[in-house]
């Protein structure tokens, strides 16, 4: 199997405690594949209602581009909105993903994510995610699935690498339009997860579709409305990105 | 005896791991793919190898295929698909769509 070389230095960094990391209503689901030279701009948001954080708006905009056949990378900023609040910057981020595996060529394709955050907020210090990506499809119907580890360094407060998950369920009906599920979830420290009811876990249906517009052009979206399974789960979340790739 | 069937059972499992899927070639020429129509045994993983000989990238872009390449100019690069119901799978290249185009017909 050809596989591009993960530099070590990245897993032992997660061995360093650090300030917990935080999902956010505006999360989406990575797929390993990337399209070199593909560029895109990258519109995402979403909005929740937490039964202990109340509601809480993201959004943020991008720009990301196919660097090579294997490597794809974005740059974007975003903002949050918080119940009473106005809407404020919240922090740059740089994401990284790795294509490590010819899609098609074994049971399951399989990608890596690595992300940068650096919030508004420099007390919180520097998020950052990885995780493996993994993608198969029977006929029509397309499987992901991810696991993210996150954990944060230089914070102001000591915390440690929490872990979450993503997977999606779709069923590919036609170019621009198509059905299925998102689930997200984050289980608190990897290494000592928080009791069931404390995690977080949101599930719900999804729609996708990608529309040409010819030549190179195309927009891309999905959206999903989710419910909470857990009591300190966000009660429900709207999350919808677009990306228009060029 | 257990030392011979280890070293066969490592014969059988390196004979599945090297068995190669059929492979077919795909050309890209003044933005059309040569052949337009490619035929695939159904039910089997196949590999396609397109080679893009234009001096402009192009994007092999196929839903019912569920697969998107770029090949860069001058270039070529493999593509899996499969294994596919018997049938016809259309695909396109999304940079020159009026004239590149063609389907993989399975059966």
């Amino acid at each position: 199997m050809e596989l591009i070389t993960i530099r070590v230095s990245l897993v032992a960094a997660l061995a360093i405690p650090t300030v917990a990391a935080a999902a956010g209503p505006s999360d989406y689901v990575f797929l390993p594949g990337v399209t070199y030279g593909e560029r895109e701009i990258d519109f995402k948001m979403g909005s929740w209602k937490h039964p202990t954080d109340g509601n809480l708006s993201a959004a943020s905009i991008g720009f990301g581009y196919g660097v090579t056949q294997r490597w794809f990378t974005e740059i974007y900023r975003k903002y949050e909105h918080a119940g009473g609040e106005g809407t404020r910057f919240d922090a740059w981020e740089w994401e990284n993903k790795f294509q490590l595996t010819e899609p098609g060529q074994y049971p399951v394709d399989v990608g890596f994510i690595v992300e940068v955050e650096r919030p508004q907020d420099h007390s919180e210090g520097y998020e950052t995610v990885l995780g493996p990506l993994f993608q198969t499809e029977f006929g029509k119907v397309q499987l992901n699935a991810n696991l993210l580890f996150a954990r944060r360094f230089r914070a102001s407060t000591e915390q440690h690498t929490e872990l979450g998950y993503q997977w999606q369920a779709k069923y590919r009906l036609m170019p621009e339009f198509e059905v299925g599920a998102q689930a997200f979830g984050e289980v608190g420290n990897v290494s000592h997860w928080d009791p069931s009811n404390q995690q977080s876990h949101r599930i719900g249906p999804a729609v996708f579709g990608k529309v040409a517009l010819g030549g190179r052009q195309a927009v891309r979206y999905n959206a999903a409305w989710l419910v909470g399974a857990t009591d300190n789960s966000p009660h429900h979340t709207f999350r919808a990105q677009v990306e228009y790739e060029f | 005896m257990r030392h011979v069937l280890i070293i066969a059972l490592f014969a059988a499992l390196s004979g599945l791991a090297h068995a190669a899927d059929p492979e077919f070639a795909l050309t890209i020429r003044d933005h059309r793919f040569e052949p337009s129509e490619l035929r695939v045994p159904a039910n089997k993983k196949v590999k396609i190898v397109i080679e893009n000989q234009d001096a402009t990238a192009e994007e092999f872009d196929s839903h019912a295929l569920n697969r998107e390449k770029v090949i860069p100019p001058k270039a070529k690069a493999p593509l899996f698909i499969g294994p596919l119901k018997p049938g016809r799978y259309p695909f396109v290249g999304e940079f020159n769509e009026k004239t590149a185009k063609g389907v993989i017909i399975a059966e």
